[in-house]
């Protein structure tokens, strides 16, 4: 993993197995697609972080707030000098979305483990269903890291100014393909395509089938040489509720770091539903 | 009352921990897939697309009786016990019974809530298919 940009938020299932113990300075936190996953088994000492029922406010549709975030802290036991290494299932989408979440209230110490979920089971290593209690911590929340993270307004600047999208999603979803059969359920947009000028870059162009994240010679090959990325370039990358999306972002930053790379978290919920603001439909750019 | 009915009063009466508990309860009783749908499973046939993991579901109506087999990964454990709750309530029914359950099953379950809107779509998507399946087998009959 040296030859990231900044290898050292990305840690191996052996360095995390090392690990396990050390509760005192280092907290391992599953975040997962699934609500149930957790608590069929996890990584020892490790805790649960729901993106819905803990990262999200209730009433505002939003991120919960500076307080309640450190709240959520001190409550698993993680203060400010905490290492915090996330996983999870899906490719540690979930993951990386937690992480980007900790990262827009300023937590300096997060790391990715390589592979998430999947590799550590593959690998027979061992899960319990005991749930750890820790002593409640103290926890300062910095206000929002806004530069991480863009909001409709910013990215319809940003595409005016023909500024670099990446849409991260499938490419029927980029196409704008939805399935209309009747009585199902939709995407929650009223309409299918992309943002107008955005890229298309599926986020699993970026992971090996074993959850891992590519080489970085993979990576440059992909995002610099193929897609004409430009890692001093302002970029927003967006998929369908942010979590894909993260995951992109943190190849982008971490991994080949680009310097100004934005998670546009309203991603297509948001977009495919705003009045007058174009899309575009089909193969695209 | 019918068996469907029976297991949202379950689902209703407790707290969400408790809910939690009983989902894994489910996730843990689907039965295993007869071995002769693994061929139609193993070809990528009769899964429910809108779901992010490979949900298999082999819906037939069978003299005068809704027979309903299921295959969803461990690692997806809410799709699992969601199945194994429509396995359980619908397997052996009469199909009248599964066209006239409520469209709202999630929310009597308390799933809607727990679990987010963002979280339910494909679940909707396995209850929709099942609902689909046996009307439209029912049709051709």
């Amino acid at each position: 993993m040296a030859d990231y940009a900044h290898p050292e938020v990305l840690v191996s299932t052996q360095w995390v197995a090392d690990r396990l113990d050390d509760t005192g300075t280092l907290r391992i936190v599953e975040s997962n697609e699934d609500l149930l996953l957790y608590s069929t088994g996890h990584l020892p000492n490790a805790v649960q972080i729901d993106w819905v029922n803990e990262l999200q406010d209730e009433l505002v549709r939003d991120f919960i707030g500076q307080e309640h975030f450190a709240t959520l802290c001190e409550q698993k036991g993680i203060s400010n000098d905490t290492t915090v290494v996330f996983y999870g299932d899906k490719h540690n989408w979930w993951a990386c979305y937690a992480f980007w979440v900790f990262k827009l209230y300023g937590h300096q110490k997060c790391l990715v483990m390589n592979g998430g979920r999947k590799k550590w089971i593959e690998e027979g290593r061992p899960l319990t269903t005991e749930v750890p209690a820790f002593p409640e911590a103290s926890y300062t929340a910095r206000p929002q890291n806004r530069s991480i993270r863009a909001f409709r307004d910013e990215v319809l600047a940003h595409m005016k100014a023909a500024g670099p999208l990446v849409d991260v999603r499938s490419p029927a979803e980029y196409r704008g393909e939805l399935t209309h059969m009747p009585d199902y359920p939709q995407e929650g947009a009223l309409r299918g395509g992309h943002i107008p000028g955005a890229r298309n870059i599926p986020w699993s162009r970026a992971a090996h089938d074993d959850g891992t994240f590519k080489r970085r010679d993979e990576l440059e090959t992909l995002y610099l040489d193929e897609q004409h990325l430009d890692p001093d370039a302002e970029t927003v990358a967006y998929c369908r509720i942010g979590e894909r999306s993260s995951h992109t972002w943190f190849v982008l930053t971490y991994l080949l770091g680009f310097r100004h790379v934005r998670n546009y978290d309203g991603s297509w919920t948001e977009w495919g539903n705003l009045v007058s603001v174009p899309i575009e439909r089909g193969a695209g750019t | 009352m019918t068996t469907l009915d029976a297991i949202a009063e379950d689902f209703q009466m407790v707290d969400d921990e408790t809910r939690l508990e009983l989902l894994l309860d489910y996730a843990r009783q689907l039965p295993p897939l007869p071995e002769v749908y693994h061929p139609l499973r193993d070809r990528g046939l009769y899964m429910v697309h809108e779901c992010q993991s490979p949900v298999f579901l082999m819906i037939e109506v069978k003299e005068g009786a809704v027979r309903l087999h299921a295959d969803v990964p461990e690692e997806a454990p809410t799709a699992r016990s969601f199945t194994a709750i429509l396995v359980k309530a619908f397997d052996g029914a009469a199909p009248q019974a599964v066209l006239d359950a409520p469209a709202d099953i999630l929310y009597r379950l308390g799933l809607t809530r727990l679990l987010g809107m963002q979280r339910t779509r494909g679940l909707s998507a396995i209850y929709q298919r099942i609902k689909n399946e046996v009307a439209r087998q029912m049709e051709a009959a």
